[in-house]
């Protein structure tokens, strides 16, 4: 043997972008620095903001001195959770006409429950390819193609025009081969923030049906694009009147934005089965459900119980479901008024190019249309960070840095305006 | 609709009549794919659960679980457990900060989760027992050969494991017989192809087979002539589900062989602590293995947990190291690190932040510390006092025996008997007849001796 150990052999990788960015602004000792970076929400003093209805919910928790210990959770979850989980989803109505139909298991936030899809496709449906939207969330295509599976994308973003390639985007749908899986962002499309309207979902998802297509949705902002739970949901909810007739929908549901549990990953991981007759779901919904808990056995036992806790006990509270409603438009608003002044500020610059797209746009990001070399100058002479592809987070901008941000802008723009001039 | 049927309907146009065809096969496969999933038999330890909940027998008792209860049948959180909640929710404002942790955990949480395992649990005065007087663990950290993650407990680190063998070094794996059941499960799902069972228990006897044991490995380990070495599970203390361990001296020999025969040491350290009480001797496997006199070629992997010994069960907290040899390049490290970083990643991104925010305070302030190594000692005294009551009330020698330690008993009985306990008696043990001493109290350990006793008799 030329090595003694195997060890020598393993490759090191480049840093994962969006924590490096974390890292490099943790180590970044200027006085002004502003962290576009991952999507966090921040306050308008540029802080983590704990959403009262967390805290409540904490309260309540720990106050129950009989019941509050650290047992493990069952395999599949919280049943408050994944109950609660279902109905923010799906609505009451749909999951009372449907719930035979519904399987839910904790999930370790969004990314979890995608690898939960993964690994649930690559067992039983391993010959799908995963169409992801170009662009998409830099971990969508490490995740399936982790578990073996083939990734390949369908055009979205036209960034010329800074809109949706939407006849692309149904072409590919009717030319993929039949069966294919379709991983499509529920609402607050990232990193583009750019989402289809009402009426585009009705003819991707009849598209989707046409073609007996899987639809896998990910819905990591729900309630972020709008401020409203479902109003958000419309794509989900669409698809799960249109779709589920002949085929499964899976979807992945992440609370880390929508009621803050970032880093305590609480998400659920849904399949609503085909409608067929009640004997034969009597029979698959106990066999799907059985073999996602083997995957998370073989992984992680069981879920995580803190983050679970508190998002189970406010979606079984009323009084704290309002408040988390009251949260998630205080979150929505501010974001959106971010959005105004950042175009503002940038407009009253004369920044050269257009900048509509950053209050058109929803959800956490914007796409900002800034280039690489852009970005990169943005963080070494400014100390404003964001992702490569000018995905910046717009939570990350409040009332004391979005005139700093601007000029920042201003200047990178205007600095690579005159060097191509030159 | 059949073939037949859909030519006919659409038999005017035949493009239109195949096309249709077509999808009525994709669908009908799809359908079916998901129609031909089959039920995954229910996990054997926390589906028992469910049944326990759903017996209204008064006197039912659940002993299959392993989470320590008090003598009230309750599970409580630890006193230092309790007092850093506390510090957390209200004092340090830590926890106004859900922010998403680094994709191997927290920083803090690795320093003192590397230190308690390393320099404090391999310290010299401890290691005198061994007849050692270095800290091989501190060196190890001065040397930063450790790459290290938090990990979703024990489970997430053995599996994370897993898949980092199966990627770049072996899908070979030994695993004890018997075993916590989930071992194989873990191994199988996360890429390992070859599983191997080792002589570890022999039922009849109640006692441990430690020569067929090491028998296994010669024979069948050396006999393999490919590059690919092979992993062995190795419990740390208290055995699951015996709960008996080899003696110091077996451990000597074992250890010896498996590194004459290059195995991967994958210690699962999920009991620190519940052997003796004394956290830092319990470490005894960690230490003699890290002793420079052993070379591990391809790492030794340490998988290691805080739900036993901190009470944190459902928290999920608990930390995977790698071991690099020495003589691996120094660039070794990082590569490992960033190969772990990727495989988090594609899983679940970061691990959960609360119970490691606790188990990290309880860590570093050494009030805390000594309070937590006190409650260890408390549950053990405890679970000792069991084993002193079933001992004399029962004609049970081996539940005192010096090497049977931890959370359970293995009481040997077959499993038309544990099924008889739990059918007639309501006293539920796991299939393979494992008993959790925590289950019994000073209000059930009548009922529970004379339930035994019954059923001994009858089988006299």
């Amino acid at each position: 043997m030329s090595q003694l150990t195997i060890l020598n052999e393993i490759e090191q990788l480049p840093a994962d972008a969006l924590f490096g960015i974390k890292q490099r602004y943790g180590q970044d000792d200027r006085a002004t620095k502003v962290d576009l970076g991952i999507g966090a929400y921040r306050d308008n003093t540029g802080k983590p903001w704990l959403l009262p209805a967390v805290r409540a919910a904490e309260q309540k928790i720990h106050s129950d001195v009989a019941t509050y210990n650290h047992e493990y959770l069952p395999i599949t979850g919280l049943p408050a959770l994944t109950k609660g989980a279902a109905q923010v989803l799906f609505g009451e109505e749909l999951v009372n006409e449907h719930s035979d139909r519904i399987v839910t298991v904790q999930s370790i936030s969004g990314t979890g429950a995608l690898h939960i899809a993964a690994k649930f496709l690559s067992k039983f449906f391993s010959s799908k390819k995963i169409y992801l939207s170009d662009p998409t969330w830099a971990n969508h295509k490490a995740i399936f193609e982790a578990q073996g599976l083939t990734t390949t994308t369908y055009p979205y973003w036209n960034a010329a025009t800074k809109s949706l390639r939407f006849q692309e985007f149904l072409h590919a749908i009717e030319t993929a081969p039949e069966g294919s899986v379709f991983v499509l962002h529920a609402c607050a499309h990232n990193p583009t923030g750019l989402d289809p309207t009402e009426e585009q979902w009705t003819e991707l998802i009849d598209a989707i049906a046409k073609y007996d297509h899987i639809a896998l949705f990910d819905s990591a902002y729900q309630g972020f694009a709008s401020g409203s739970l479902s109003k958000d949901a419309y794509a989900v909810r669409l698809g799960m009147k249109k779709l589920a007739l002949a085929s499964p929908i899976l979807v992945c549901q992440s609370f880390a934005k929508n009621v803050g549990m970032y880093g305590e990953r609480v998400g659920c991981f849904h399949i609503v089965l085909p409608n067929q007759s009640e004997e034969t779901t009597a029979v698959v919904k106990p066999a799907v459900q059985s073999q996602l808990a083997k995957i998370v056995r073989s992984e992680v036992s069981n879920p995580p119980a803190y983050g679970a806790k508190i998002v189970g006990t406010i979606l079984a509270d009323d009084v704290l479901t309002n408040q988390w409603y009251t949260d998630m438009i205080t979150m929505s608003s501010r974001i959106q008024t971010m959005r105004v002044s950042l175009r503002n500020a940038l407009i009253n610059l004369k920044t050269p190019g257009t900048w509509d797209h950053i209050v058109e746009q929803c959800g956490m990001f914007s796409f900002t249309g800034l280039s690489p070399e852009m970005v990169k100058r943005l963080e070494e002479e400014h100390a404003v960070y964001m992702v490569g592809s000018g995905r910046a987070s717009i939570a990350g901008l409040n009332e004391g840095n979005v005139e700093y941000v601007a000029n920042a802008i201003d200047e990178v723009v205007r600095h690579y305006l005159t060097q191509s001039k030159l | 609709m059949t073939i037949m049927k859909i030519l006919t309907t659409k038999g005017s146009n035949p493009t239109i009549a195949l096309k249709q065809f077509h999808r009525y096969l994709n669908t009908t496969n799809k359908l079916s794919l998901l129609n031909q999933i089959e039920l995954a038999p229910p996990d054997k330890i926390l589906g028992l659960t469910e049944t326990f909940n759903n017996d209204v027998n008064p006197s039912k008792v659940n002993l299959t679980v392993g989470i320590y209860k008090d003598n009230h049948g309750k599970v409580t959180t630890f006193p230092s457990i309790a007092k850093a909640q506390k510090l957390i929710d209200r004092e340090l404002g830590l926890n106004k900060n859900l922010s998403y942790l680094p994709i191997k955990g927290g920083k803090d949480y690795a320093e003192n989760v590397k230190h308690f395992l390393y320099d404090e649990s391999c310290s010299p005065t401890n290691n005198l027992i061994e007849g050692n007087r270095n800290n091989y663990g501190k060196q190890l950290l001065d040397n930063d050969r450790i790459s290290f993650a938090q990990t979703l407990s024990g489970t997430g680190a053995l599996a994370i494991s897993a898949k980092f063998l199966a990627l770049f070094i072996s899908k070979k794996v030994w695993i004890p017989n018997f075993s916590w059941a989930n071992h194989m499960n873990i191994f199988n799902k996360n890429g390992f192809r070859d599983i191997h069972y080792y002589s570890y228990y022999d039922v009849k006897s109640g006692q441990l087979t430690v020569d067929a044991w090491l028998k296994d490995l010669k024979e069948k380990v050396s006999k393999d002539k490919s590059p690919e070495p092979h992993c062995i599970i190795l419990h740390a203390c208290c055995h699951n589900p015996t709960g008996l361990d080899p003696t110091r001296e077996d451990w000597d020999k074992i250890i010896d062989t498996i590194n004459e025969l290059k195995m991967i040491p994958i210690i699962d350290m999920a009991y620190q602590g519940l052997e003796s009480g004394d956290l830092i001797k319990d470490a005894y496997l960690l230490r003699k293995c890290i002793n420079p006199k052993y070379v591990w070629d391809n790492g030794l992997f340490l998988c290691q947990s805080f739900a036993k010994n901190m009470g944190l069960y459902g928290e999920r907290v608990g930390s995977l190291s790698i071991v690099a040899p020495s003589h691996s390049q120094p660039r070794v490290k990082e590569a490992v690190d960033s190969q772990l970083k990727r495989i988090i990643r594609s899983i679940y991104s970061s691990p959960p932040g609360y119970g490691s925010r606790v188990a990290s305070l309880v860590l570093s302030d050494p009030d805390l510390k000594s309070q937590w190594f006190k409650d260890v000692t408390v549950m053990v005294n405890r679970l000792q006092g069991i084993r002193d009551q079933l001992s004399s009330n029962l004609d049970w020698s081996t539940v005192n025996d010096s090497q049977q330690h931890g959370m359970f008993y293995f009481t040997r009985f077959p499993l038309p008997v544990v099924q008889e306990l739990r059918d007639k008696y309501s006293l539920y043990l796991t299939d393979d007849g494992r008993l959790s001493l925590s289950g019994i109290n000073d209000s059930n350990i009548e009922y529970i001796c004379d339930t035994f006793k019954k059923i001994e008799n009858q089988s006299k």
